[in-house]
């Protein structure tokens, strides 16, 4: 039973690690600059689709290392793009929230689409990342379940550095206290929008690079990303990249053990009432400054 | 607003033209499938199959002389609105003379395209449809099933299942459906059978669309070593990740995937590593080898004129544009609906592996010539093992133990 | 910010009044008929929409199944326990505005992209809810859904699928009726205090305006209203599955949010007619028309930000005190 239990908390921590590396872009943003996402799904399909390409069209050498030190920059720039383009332009309306949501949405569908018409309906599939399981008294995990959790911790901890140790980083937490007075000691405060965004496409990009060689790529497969990052982030506090992360193996543990205990169907009953009980007694979720 | 308004009269006035000018020279044929949303693919398959056959006939001069003309419909993600738009446009508005569809609505479509006489064809392959069906048959005349309901192809399923020459460790079975109507259907038919036979049904687990991760599932599985596990998720990607992780400490169990086997990226990205699963296939064209030598010669045109093997749904779509074809031919009348669906509900229609036939619900039962397919992924392609009903092994073909299995 | 009340009604009546002339060119048309349904029925429902989101400032995401448990619980109502359509219907519009001030009591804390997730879960959790055993138990016929509904019968006319004219009228009094409801709203002291809510809640606290109270109300009514056509929407149909709760219904509708102008009622109304014929135009061009779809949202959202109703300000058909102010950034908002 013990062993049982074990298993179910390693398959957990699994979700847990692949949640956090979805959840801490979106929180990002919205953090940094109150802009809801609502593509950040079809941007997880297009690191995976960049990865297909790369590697199953091209025939890229080098393995998901080229893959990554290729896709990162692209994810890169289209997110900073993306932000200038369609997102920028509105922050001057007043009910722009409404509006980024509503052009976020709108591109989405056109992205999903794009990847139907360009990729075809069916499903993509990459080569896994590594074969193979380590067994260990009657425990098994996958080689690839265990790169998955070292990559995404590990991307987590670079992101958290970043923030932390580097210039632009440190530019990014002050116009996230403060626009104004980031502003006003110099910070471009523009550019951080966009650069906040590009950097959020990259780390749910690179997340769709990691979890399509498991999970697989289809054109309308970002959605479900979307609604558990969405989930995790309201849960952990919006805003909060801590919370973000507490709330991911929170949740992936708890859609472990319920799954286990009561089924799959019962996922997401379990999720949304966590999330409102949540709420209903901290509106601004686990960790969250933002109301 | 005027202009639109201006817009939507031409649009109609040309269209009410069209209707009767044109009416001599061809005629038309609705095909109301899912273009976009998650049933893409699916509405792709029975698209290529009906396309072909329309090909087919105009090539070899037409029927009754006239060309055949197909006009689609995007059915979307079949909202109930949106079947009943599709049967509205396409029998009310462009007054096609027959509606070949795929999945079309479980039910739904029956009603929809029930108060118009022109014959339907379906895939459903759904009880909920049949019942409509049978609540008033004067009606729903023209509606025609392509394929047997779940319950049928659940029973089927059992039925290979004991016929396996393969000793079972114990009488265990867990079952795991996606939640949707045909899940379900396959779902509780098996369960009910399973217990009938006095096996012992360890776990039944409903399962939503999109599950990836699959621990939590698979260590009960692992607790409860069953003989049996089926899978009924008529999706890629889950059915996949049921298998890679299952692989990962598999326990001895023969996996069924029913249905499930069908999407062909199943085969395409496992290939050899699928080896050894089992599954299921309506109206199925059997492979590798096929039935008779007009059904291999169908096998190697749809081949070659759509760059892949047929897959699911497209022999039968296919087959029913031919068995209208047919009806038409001898009543000499495309318009004469009625007759139409007299015909092919009494006579049937001679396909490519013999007689199709349907029943007083008009559900093309399997069986007789057209059985229902059971196949084994060997050597990373689908092989026809055995053939139900009568439950007769196909061919020289064999059931392999999987290699999970010790 | 938006239109008098006479140039409301003004616009409301010219789109209603063509609406109802419509059937004498295209009554024997089914198809058609069906496509004007539709546009009634979603223009309400994109209105309700409008005016929760538009007017009152709450991101309320979850009117799409607002419109399905209304369709449902109607459903089931004349079907189960035997009740009159019409009553039905009204029952079912109390039971979705009970689901409304349900799902509005969380929401009064929370702020933007937290209501839109707490009332899209409302969407979200509907679908598995109503397949489940809890589901089947109370009657939506699990993954099935429900195949034979009563239709709506009011002065021995059966409101039918084959009574298309008849279910043209009977729409068009429904949406009538909810326009003038919205309108009056929006006019009414509620319309000011939602203004004042969404300008400033601190201020508008100061003036005595309880923000609960009214943004309580607006999800009541909203939801009320969408249950209400829901149910019509069932008894018309005469079924129901939850294929309904798909992406597409709801983009559609955003799109016609987007495209009549936010907050700029009643251009909600001429949004979802054209939405619905752009819909249908484009249906035959397969994966393009949802690419399509969502490029018009770029594009509209980048380039009308007020809608038809914009354009048609910009060329001066009404003079009012454009709603454009503008705010520096979002941020410093809070």
């Amino acid at each position: 039973m013990l062993l049982e239990y074990l298993d179910v908390f390693i398959s957990g921590m699994t979700i847990g690690s692949v949640y956090a590396l979805m959840a801490v872009g979106l929180t990002l943003v919205y953090g940094v600059s109150r802009a809801f996402n609502f593509a950040y799904g079809s941007f997880y399909s297009l690191g995976g689709y960049i990865a297909w390409v790369l590697m199953m069209l091209i025939g890229l050498r080098g393995g998901y290392f080229m893959v990554f030190a290729l896709a990162i920059p692209i994810l890169m720039v289209f997110g900073y793009f993306t932000e200038k383009a369609i997102v920028a332009p509105l922050r001057k309306r007043s009910d722009w929230e409404v509006k980024v949501m509503m052009i976020t949405l709108g591109l989405a569908l056109f992205m999903d689409n794009g990847y139907q018409v360009l990729f075809g309906p069916r499903m993509k599939s990459l080569p896994p990342i590594m074969d193979g399981a380590i067994e260990a008294g009657g425990i098994y995990i996958s080689n690839q379940d265990l790169m998955i959790f070292i990559l995404s911790i590990t991307g987590i901890l670079a992101f958290r550095w970043i923030l932390n140790n580097t210039r632009i980083g440190m530019a990014v937490r002050a116009v996230a206290q403060n626009p104004d007075g980031a502003q006003i000691v110099g910070i471009p405060k523009d550019k951080i929008f966009a650069a906040t965004f590009g950097i959020s496409t990259v780390m749910v990009g690179a997340g769709g690079v990691l979890l399509a060689q498991k999970y697989f790529i289809s054109p309308m497969g970002g959605w479900d990303i979307l609604v558990k990052s969405w989930v995790i982030t309201a849960f952990g506090g919006m805003g909060s990249i801590r919370g973000g992360l507490y709330a991911a193996f929170i949740l992936g543990l708890l859609e472990a053990f319920v799954g286990y205990w009561f089924g799959l169907n019962w996922v997401l009953f379990a999720l949304f009432a966590v999330l409102l009980t949540t709420l209903a007694i901290r509106p601004q979720g686990l960790m969250g400054k933002w109301g | 607003m005027k202009k639109l308004n201006l817009f939507v009269l031409m649009v109609a006035a040309v269209f009410t033209f069209a209707g009767t000018g044109f009416a001599a020279e061809v005629i038309k044929v609705g095909v109301p499938l899912a273009m976009t949303g998650p049933y893409t693919d699916t509405g792709d398959n029975y698209w290529k199959g009906i396309k072909m056959a329309i090909d087919e006939i105009n090539e070899s001069g037409g029927l009754l002389g006239k060309q055949l003309e197909p006009i689609r419909f995007d059915t979307q993600e079949f909202a109930p609105e949106r079947v009943m738009q599709g049967a509205d446009y396409l029998c009310g508005k462009e007054k096609v003379d027959s509606v070949h569809a795929g999945w079309a609505g479980w039910g739904q479509d029956v009603r929809a395209y029930g108060k118009y006489t022109a014959p339907f064809f379906a895939d459903d392959g759904s009880q909920s449809a049949v019942e409509v069906f049978k609540s008033n048959p004067e009606k729903y005349s023209n509606i025609f099933q392509l394929t047997d309901t779940d319950i049928n192809q659940a029973k089927s399923m059992f039925r290979v299942l004991m016929a396996l020459p393969y000793e079972y460790p114990n009488n265990k079975v867990v079952i795991i459906n996606a939640d949707d109507a045909w899940g379900m259907g396959v779902g509780d038919t098996l369960e009910k059978s399973f217990k009938e036979k006095g096996w012992e049904v360890a776990m039944h687990e409903v399962v939503p669309y999109g599950t990836r991760e699959w621990g939590s599932v698979l260590t009960r599985i692992r607790r409860v070593e069953p003989a049996i596990i089926h899978l009924e998720i008529v999706s890629a990607q889950e059915v996949i990740t049921f298998f890679r992780q299952f692989m990962e400490a598999p326990t001895d169990s023969i996996l069924s995937y029913g249905y499930s086997i069908v999407p062909r990226e199943v085969v395409q990205t496992m290939g050899k590593e699928a080896d050894g699963l089992i599954g299921e296939v309506p109206t199925a064209m059997p492979t590798p080898v096929a039935p008779t030598p007009e059904a291999q010669a169908w096998v190697d045109k749809f081949t070659k004129q759509w760059k892949h093997q047929p897959q699911a749904g497209s022999w039968a779509a296919y087959s029913g544009v031919k068995a209208w074809a047919t009806a038409v031919e001898a009543v000499g009348n495309e318009k004469d609906h009625n007759a139409v669906c007299d015909y092919i509900a009494t006579n049937g229609y001679k396909g490519e592996t013999g007689w199709w036939k349907w029943d007083e619900d008009h559900v093309m039962r399997g069986g007789g010539d057209v059985p229902f397919g059971h196949y084994q992924v060997q050597d990373g392609e689908l092989v026809t093992i055995f053939t139900d009903p009568p439950t007769k092994p196909y061919k020289d073909f064999k059931f392999i133990k999987p290699r999970w299995i010790k | 910010m938006s239109m008098n009340w006479k140039s409301m009604s003004a616009f409301i009546a010219v789109i209603y009044g063509i609406m109802a002339i419509m059937p004498l060119f295209v009554g024997d048309v089914d198809h058609l008929m069906h496509i004007l349904i539709m546009c009634l029925i979603w223009a309400v429902v994109a209105s309700c929409w409008d005016l929760i989101m538009g007017f009152a400032g709450i991101f309320s995401f979850g009117q799409v199944a607002f419109f399905v448990i209304g369709a449902y619980a109607s459903a089931i109502f004349s079907i189960d326990f035997g009740i009159n359509p019409f009553f039905a219907m009204l029952l079912a519009g109390t039971v979705a505005g009970g689901f409304g001030v349900l799902v509005g009591l969380p929401c009064l804390r929370l702020k933007g992209a937290y209501v839109a997730l707490v009332t899209f879960a409302v969407h979200m959790i509907l679908e598995p809810f109503l397949k489940s055993g809890m589901g089947r138990a109370i009657g939506t016929g699990g993954s099935m859904g429900i195949l034979t509904i009563p239709p709506l019968e009011l002065f021995g006319i059966s409101f039918t699928a084959d009574n298309k004219i008849a279910v043209f009228y009977a729409a068009l009094v429904l949406a009538v009726v909810c326009s003038v409801i919205i309108m009056l709203v929006i006019r009414s002291f509620w319309g000011t205090a939602f203004l004042a809510l969404k300008d400033s809640e601190d201020f508008a606290a100061s003036l005595g305006v309880s923000g609960l109270r009214y943004k309580l109300a607006v999800f009541a009514l909203t939801s009320f209203l969408t249950g209400l056509v829901g149910g019509f929407y069932g008894h018309y149909v005469g079924m129901l599955s939850t294929r309904m709760l798909g992406i597409d219904l709801f983009v559609t509708l955003m799109i016609m949010l987007v495209l009549g102008g936010i907050g700029q009622y009643p251009g909600v109304i001429l949004g979802a007619i054209m939405t619905v014929g752009i819909n249908e135009n484009l249906s035959a061009l397969g994966s393009y028309r949802p690419m399509i779809l969502g490029a018009m949202v770029v594009v509209l959202v980048l380039l009308l930000p007020d809608g038809i109703i914009g354009l048609l300000r910009r060329f001066a058909f009404w003079k009012t005190s454009a709603g454009e102010k503008a705010v520096t950034g979002g941020v410093d908002n809070n």
